[in-house]
């Protein structure tokens, strides 16, 4: 989760996120941090997740939990 | 499928690029994102500079040029061509086939076989098939696998999602038989559950083109475009691509018995430099065996994007020597094909600008 959490703040470009941040509300969220965000899940926890599953997920914990949990 | 063949070599490559250069920063305010976001876009992708044809201009326009270099330099090869495959997204016309155009343009005779064949990213791979499997049961000692495209006119000037990506151009490659043994082996794959990931809704039968079909329209990431212009599913690509791909390479390169280690350059389709980085990592491939560098050069001309590849990074090592090489092409179709085979010495390999050679 650490982990997780240090490279979610690089892609979201922020110092650092917690697990209850809003997904949307980060001021860089569009379909290219949405594109980076599929790219490090299917590197880091080798699964295959599309756009629409990503922004059906409202926080950095629920994507967590849904994706990279295992 | 799985397919290779004995005495099949490609022998000369010429491509052509229109003359017409677009900065990415030029068009930056025609997209509905901040700047910010788009030079984030930028960066990733590493978009510079792309070619685009003239109004006028047809990606076959492009190709008679590059063929005309082509029988400049090497007079006696208009006597031993046998076929043409003209392999395109972008045709001059519903009917008839542009390849009966070219034949018509360059006065070939009427034992010339032409064919059209609608191919995109893997257009390169799939030309190179079709001539090599169309010399194993005919006279033909020569094919012309013509690779030509103009997507920009097909995509629309405010959608981030594709126009700052996409170039034109075209390219001929002479594949001819060969005397000494030089193993080609194919792997090519298709699924057509996912056809429409990459799609022009309009124009064609379906739902032909009207002022409905012609109306801009605004998607959910903001990109403005109508169903006259090409969509990409961007995350659905880039899943096929990490996925499908990797496992393809592996099998060709077995088939082969080629190793991993062995093999000098790793020649893909040009999507982006992102997925392309992406690709090298999942194969473990040093990036430095698979070039990048023609999306910001030249933008992503579908199945020209491999020959281009070849002629502006090797073109003088490969007048002078061989090189072990695996291509792959993955897009429309959807369709991914890979191919090792030992490449060059080439007689003739350049890419040059349009001069204006024109099918009437």
């Amino acid at each position: 989760m650490k982990n997780y959490l240090e490279r979610m703040a690089e892609l979201l470009e922020v110092d650092q996120v917690s697990a209850d941040d809003v997904l949307e509300d980060f001021e860089c969220w569009d379909s290219l941090t949405v594109l980076s965000i599929i790219a490090y899940l299917d590197e880091a926890f080798k699964v295959t997740v599309s756009a629409e599953q990503v922004c059906q997920c409202r926080t950095v914990g629920e994507l967590h939990a849904r994706y990279a949990g295992v | 499928m799985k397919a290779s063949f004995d005495h099949v070599r490609i022998e000369s490559i010429c491509t052509v690029v229109p003359e017409r250069r677009v900065m990415f920063e030029d068009e930056i305010d025609q997209y509905n994102f901040t700047r910010p976001q788009s030079l984030k876009l930028k960066a990733t992708f590493d978009l510079h500079e792309r070619r685009v044809v003239s109004d006028g201009v047809c990606a076959s326009d492009l190709a008679c040029d590059a063929l005309k270099a082509l029988l400049d330099n090497e007079p006696t090869l208009r006597d031993d061509v046998g076929a043409i495959l003209y392999i395109s997204q972008t045709s001059d016309y519903i009917l008839p086939p542009t390849s009966n155009l070219i034949q018509a343009r360059f006065g070939f005779g009427p034992e010339v076989y032409c064919v059209d064949i609608n191919q995109g990213c893997a257009g390169f791979l799939i030309g190179l098939f079709q001539a090599a499997q169309l010399m194993q049961c005919t006279d033909v000692r020569k094919v012309l696998v013509i690779n030509a495209d103009a997507l920009s006119r097909k995509v629309s000037s405010r959608d981030r999602n594709s126009n700052p990506l996409i170039g034109d151009a075209a390219s001929v490659t002479v594949v001819a038989r060969s005397t000494q043994a030089s193993p080609l082996v194919f792997d090519i794959r298709m699924d057509g559950r996912d056809a429409l990931a990459l799609w022009i809704p309009a124009g064609g039968s379906r739902l032909p083109h009207s002022d409905r079909t012609a109306a801009l329209q605004e998607d959910a990431a903001g990109n403005f475009r109508s169903q006259d212009h090409l969509v990409m599913k961007g995350d659905s690509v880039f899943n096929f691509v990490q996925g499908a791909v990797p496992p393809l390479i592996e099998d060709t390169l077995a088939q082969a018995g080629v190793a991993k280690e062995a093999v000098d350059y790793f020649l893909f389709h040009q999507p982006n430099r992102f997925m392309l980085h992406k690709l090298a990592a999942s194969l473990g491939v040093p990036p430095g065996k698979v070039p990048a560098n023609i999306v910001r050069t030249f933008g992503n001309a579908s199945g020209v994007s491999i020959p281009m590849t070849i002629c502006h990074n090797l073109a003088p090592t490969l007048l002078e020597q061989s090189l072990r090489c695996c291509l792959s092409g993955f897009g429309v179709g959807l369709t991914w094909a890979a191919a090792v085979l030992t490449l060059g010495p080439l007689s003739y390999c350049l890419l040059k600008e349009y001069q204006g050679e024109k099918l009437s």
